[in-house]
């Protein structure tokens, strides 16, 4: 299989497919990224398209003794931030607990997942009430299921960062989390 | 090293080194207000995993590439199309003006009247344009087929 570099190296030699295999490779992960970020499936499916479109006007710029992936995960968490900062006008920290940008992991009896489904909603809830990179660390390593080692090639900081951003990150989610229960 | 309480954070994910991992087990063993932070760490590490993302439905990813290429095709349309208009609006302002009101025959009256309908014509559009751009961004069923 190609490697991501092969195939910007093709793209700007004039292969336009090989931007659509990149495509194809990589839009669940731009999805779910976006939807970490913003919380919402709509917006985090278009935030995904744009950053491909961004992507693919600057790929001629790409350097490509570099990785792809951090360089596009830039761009997807540069639209998110542009996103949550336009919507400041609408409130979206509210969360509707039968929205279904979030699933619940497992099937119980309906008032097990009732409670489930309003503690899932309080999470989100306060995830987004969180300033945007403590949301962020917490959305690739608790939901994207990310190791250290990734998140610090992703994010382009050292391991250590990772570590400690994640535990100011979870110190500040469990006081939100608190402030939901209160 | 880290500090102790930084290094909680790996402890409950697992990506401590055994060197770090006995430093933590040791200062949990010897602080209470280390191990009440470490069990709310695992509460909260419970609740998170019984949440994931919801992906979306196979067939908004089979049509994903379809539609961003349209998206990509269109903005090269609206690029010339701005281009266009611009020159043209341009042209068209520069006539109106050299013909309206450069003209001396025509009443200073007709100039004003013209003017003001212009400009409430501009002012309506850019409004309405602006409520159905809004409307259609926060519309939730947007992708909903019908």
């Amino acid at each position: 299989m190609c490697t991501d570099t092969a195939l910007i190296a093709d793209f700007v030699a004039g292969d336009k497919n090989a931007f659509g295999k990149l495509v194809e490779r990589h839009k669940k992960q731009a999805y779910l990224w976006a939807l970490g970020l913003v919380g919402n499936k709509d917006d985090a499916y278009d935030i995904s398209q744009e950053a491909f479109i961004r992507a693919y006007r600057h790929l001629d710029r790409f350097d490509l003794e570099r990785p792809f992936l951090p360089w596009f995960y830039a761009i997807v968490s540069n639209l998110a931030r542009s996103w949550l900062r336009r919507r400041v006008i609408r409130d979206y920290r509210s969360v509707d607990i039968d929205d279904v940008s979030y699933l619940l992991a497992s099937e119980d009896t309906p008032e097990e997942e009732y409670t489930r489904k309003t503690l899932i909603a309080e999470l989100r809830q306060a995830l987004l009430r969180l300033p945007y990179k403590d949301r962020e660390i917490l959305a690739l390593q608790h939901f994207r299921g990310m190791s250290y080692d990734e998140i610090a090639e992703l994010l382009q900081i050292p391991r250590g960062t990772v570590m400690s951003r994640l535990y100011y990150a979870r110190k500040k989610l469990a006081n939100e989390m608190r402030h939901c229960h209160a | 090293m880290h500090n102790i309480r930084e290094l909680l954070a790996g402890y409950v994910d697992g990506e401590l080194t055994p060197e770090e991992r006995a430093a933590v087990d040791k200062a949990l063993a010897e602080d209470p207000e280390l191990r009440a932070e470490l069990e709310e760490f695992q509460k909260l590490k419970e609740v998170t995993g019984m949440a994931q993302y919801a992906d979306l439905p196979e067939q908004v990813w089979e049509r994903y590439w379809e539609s961003l290429y349209r998206k990509l095709e269109r903005g090269a349309g609206w690029i010339l199309l701005s281009l266009g208009a611009i020159i043209l609006i341009g042209f068209g302002l520069f006539q109106a003006f050299r013909g309206l009101y450069l003209n001396p025959d025509i009443p200073l009256w007709a100039k004003i009247g013209f003017t003001a309908a212009a400009a409430g014509l501009v002012i309506l559009l850019v409004s309405f344009g602006r409520e159905r751009y809004f409307a259609f961004k926060l519309d939730r069923y947007r992708r909903v087929l019908r």
